[in-house]
């Protein structure tokens, strides 16, 4: 029987490693009803299935691909996947998004989600086409990697297969392995590619020729019209087309350095004197040789890359770097060798390592060789500031865990706690996630999303631009005029616990939906109105229809996700930020003298949420209210529930 | 005869042609069955791939069952009640822009959505046109012209 909402595939899988058996299973209704999809759903999987006493490298952690009911339609931009697992970098929730045709393609293969659990006796890997789900050997791929798998398996299956894979970190559990999909794309961070490696799994390679149909055919055709017209027209939406266009990401580098938000140098500053050797004009006149796109996307910010002729990366060619890669391994360790941030994104790219957990690491090395905690005997070579190629040495060591890279990949916080000597003091890490490429005393709010985001210091969870670029007219709107001068101004922590409150709801259904996170975090072009547009019209579940319900739904997958990470353990202590941007003041920059005064907006983010502000803490009142009773009495079972 | 060419120059590989195509003929979602394909290869190229409709159609030559035929207006179309689905006329393709449609069995391919087509309206980087081999050739020539000039002034 077809299921009753449209627009999902209506059918997930189980796959036992372990065992080597597949199981279809009926999607459950109440999971698309109560949480949509993508990481929606995930989080009521992740939490009723992953107990606390579960390591994330164990047999028993599950892992989850999942799409959401607008994935694969002509809707934009919903060429995107998830993995949810309990992440072996943090030991908490864990999260990673990715785009290019995988994640549609799950879909017309036939199934919504995928739950991977147990370990393999030998390497596997999972093939699925059209219902049929077949486990087949990988041992001569393992070792291999990314684009030697993906070429491999095309090469045994057909060229129109899409390979989800990792390469040698995963394998070797670094524990900030990504997952790439068709060479390029990354599901990069938490440590998702560890868990795939921890479970003898190569890849996830799927090929589907069956049809996603919607509920109201006209209608998502009219609004998938109107979102073209969003997205490449119309004031804001053509300014940030055009310049991701042309530029990709990179773009953003100029203008975080000129409002000194551009993390350098271990985020000791903000603003880079050489960030126009790695700025947009640059990247477009040197580097750029063509343009790309994830699937179904009107923006279409992907870039190819190629070095020229001379030096010692002559001929690379990489998909990338984004802006987070160019932070992380150039400016934040002061390289203005663009080559060489090509290269390690190239590296990171066949290896299958979270560029920006690997930039961090990077640049914990190098200040820790600057203050004596490594020396050279220690790295094997000298490590400076700045000394691009040295980079991408260590960076090749910490894929093969040799030497100190074998301390490096256990990520930053690990690594301080074995190299001692006070390092911890510049692991710039949030609940053990290395920091991605922003800084809070430049845009208070992010300060406040680093410390709250339910992976750690992450971006995509609730990053607001509307400050970061006072986008007034959208303030006021939403927010109304009393309170939009204050919440346009970057440097104000003034309302700013409501606003990382709503852009973190707000991201929860583009998470569930799945779409990219431009149209939402830039431009603010789509709200919840949009969503509750185009949901109703995609699975005729009506109750998607009314902002307000999907405003509870929001609630509810940001308390699930949060109540995974209260029982085993985390409250307000654990919702902080490196000292770096707690007690040192911004050095230069328009941001000059500033720190992140993270308390205010921390207990005014509690009060919104309904949370206990001394602990940060759940109250039963609250989860109740969103449908969460079970998971009340649980937390209340563990001493996790608010007094 | 127009039909819809695509610049490898421009096309970023985002298959929202696929997509909308397929909606516009089949009101469902799903690139297996769309008449405009994206092949991605590596490094860097991207290019769509559906039927030139030519001016001496492979596919009209070989169909043993007399189902494809080429329009006065010059499309080339497949006449459904007399293909038979014996994939002569994939065979025959030199690009692969016609194929049998795995549900209905049919000889499947690009019909200009009756003159207009979808897929250039929703390709952001304006990479299809509806275009005649002749205006391409002429976008050639100027190309062609400009690269050659002789460098004046400045």
């Amino acid at each position: 029987m077809a299921f009753t909402y449209k627009g999902y595939a209506g059918k997930y899988l189980r796959v036992d490693l372990t065992r080597g058996k597949t199981l279809e299973l009926e999607l459950p209704k109440e999971w698309a009803r109560g949480y949509i999809g993508g990481s929606g759903m995930g989080a009521r999987i992740l939490y009723d299935e992953v107990p606390r006493n579960v390591g994330p490298l164990s047999p028993d952690n599950i892992l989850i691909f999942a799409t959401g009911p607008v994935t694969g339609t002509a809707y934009p931009p919903s060429g995107r996947y998830c993995v949810v697992t309990k992440a072996p970098l943090t030991g908490i929730w864990g999260e990673a998004h990715s785009g290019g045709y995988w994640g549609p393609e799950l879909k017309y293969a036939g199934y919504d989600l995928i739950i991977i659990r147990g370990r393999a006796p030998r390497p596997m890997y999972l093939f699925i086409e059209d219902g049929k789900v077949e486990l087949r050997g990988a041992k001569r791929l393992w070792g291999k990697n990314t684009a030697e798998t993906t070429d491999a398996i095309e090469g045994e299956l057909g060229r129109d297969v899409r390979v989800a894979c990792i390469g040698m970190a995963g394998e070797r559990l670094v524990k900030f392995a990504c997952i790439i999909n068709e060479r390029s794309r990354a599901a990069g961070r938490t440590g998702v590619g560890a868990v795939m490696g921890s479970k003898r799994l190569k890849a996830v390679v799927v090929r589907g020729s069956g049809s996603i149909e919607v509920a109201n055919f006209d209608r998502v055709w009219e609004l998938t019209k109107e979102a073209h017209e969003r997205y490449t027209g119309g004031e804001w939406g053509k300014a940030s087309h055009d310049a991701l266009y042309r530029f990709g990401t990179p773009g953003l580098v100029s203008w975080e350095n000129e409002i000194g938000r551009l993390p350098t140098k271990g985020h000791r500053t903000g603003v880079f004197d050489r960030a126009a050797d790695i700025g947009p004009e640059v990247f477009e006149r040197e580097f750029i040789i063509h343009r790309r796109s994830c699937m179904n996307c009107r923006i279409q910010c992907k870039k190819v890359a190629r070095v020229g002729r001379s030096g010692p990366y002559a001929g690379l060619i990489t998909e990338g770097p984004e802006y987070e890669t160019i932070v992380a391994l150039g400016s934040n360790c002061l390289v203005s060798n663009f080559p060489a941030v090509m290269q390690v994104n190239q590296l990171c790219n066949l290896h299958g390592m979270d560029t920006i957990s690997c930039g961090g690491a990077v640049s914990f090395a190098m200040e820790c060789f600057e203050r004596g905690a490594l020396s050279e005997r220690d790295i094997g070579f000298a490590l400076g500031w700045g000394d691009g190629d040295a980079m991408v040495r260590l960076v090749g060591m910490m894929a093969s865990r040799e030497g100190v890279g074998d301390v490096l990949a256990e990520g930053i916080r690990a690594a301080a706690k074995r190299i001692g000597k006070g390092s911890g003091r510049w692991a710039i890490q949030v609940k053990g996630l290395e920091a991605s490429g922003q800084d809070g005393r430049a845009h208070q709010s992010v300060g406040l999303t680093h410390a709250i985001s339910v992976i750690g210091a992450a971006h995509l969870r609730a990053l607001s631009s509307l400050d970061e670029l006072d986008y007034r007219k959208t303030i006021t709107e939403r927010y109304g005029k009393a309170r939009a001068a204050a919440l346009g101004d970057r440097l104000s922590t003034k309302y700013k616990g409501m606003l990382v409150k709503d852009v973190e709801d707000l991201y929860a259904v583009v998470d569930a939906l799945i779409t990219c996170k431009y149209g939402t975090m830039w431009p603010p072009i789509f709200y919840f109105e949009d969503y509750a547009e185009i949901l109703p019209a995609v699975t005729g579940v009506e109750e998607f229809g009314s902002v307000k319900e999907l405003r509870i739904i929001a609630e509810r997958i940001v308390n699930l996700k949060r109540a995974f990470n209260a029982r085993l353990g985390l409250g307000r202590k654990d919702d902080t930020l490196p000292e770096r941007m707690l007690k040192e003041p911004m050095p230069e920059g328009p941001a000059k003298g500033r720190v992140v005064d993270l308390k205010p907006m921390l207990d005014e983010y509690y009060r919104e949420r309904g949370w206990d502000v001394r602990t940060g803490l759940q109250r039963r009142a609250t989860l109740e209210r969103f449908g969460l009773a079970d998971v009340a009495r649980d937390l209340k079972r563990v001493g996790a529930l608010a007094k | 005869m127009p039909y819809v060419y695509c610049d490898p120059k421009l096309c970023t590989g985002c298959r929202a042609c696929e997509l909308v195509c397929v909606g516009f003929h089949e009101r469902v979602f799903n690139p297996k069955i769309a008449r405009i394909r994206v092949v991605r290869s590596e490094p860097a190229s991207d290019i769509t791939i559906t039927c030139h409709q030519c001016e001496d159609p492979p596919c009209v030559k070989v169909c043993p069952a007399g189902a494809i035929r080429k329009l006065k207006s010059g499309l080339v179309e497949v006449i459904d009640a007399r293909c038979v689905g014996c994939g002569v006329c994939a065979e025959a393709c030199p690009f692969g822009a016609i194929w049998l449609h795995h549900e209905r069995g049919k000889a499947t391919k690009c019909d200009l959505c009756g003159g207009d087509p979808q897929c250039i309206k929703h390709c952001v980087p304006g990479a299809l046109k509806l275009t005649a081999p002749e205006g391409v050739a002429i976008e050639r020539r100027f190309a062609a012209a400009v690269r050659r000039a002789p460098e004046r002034g400045g």
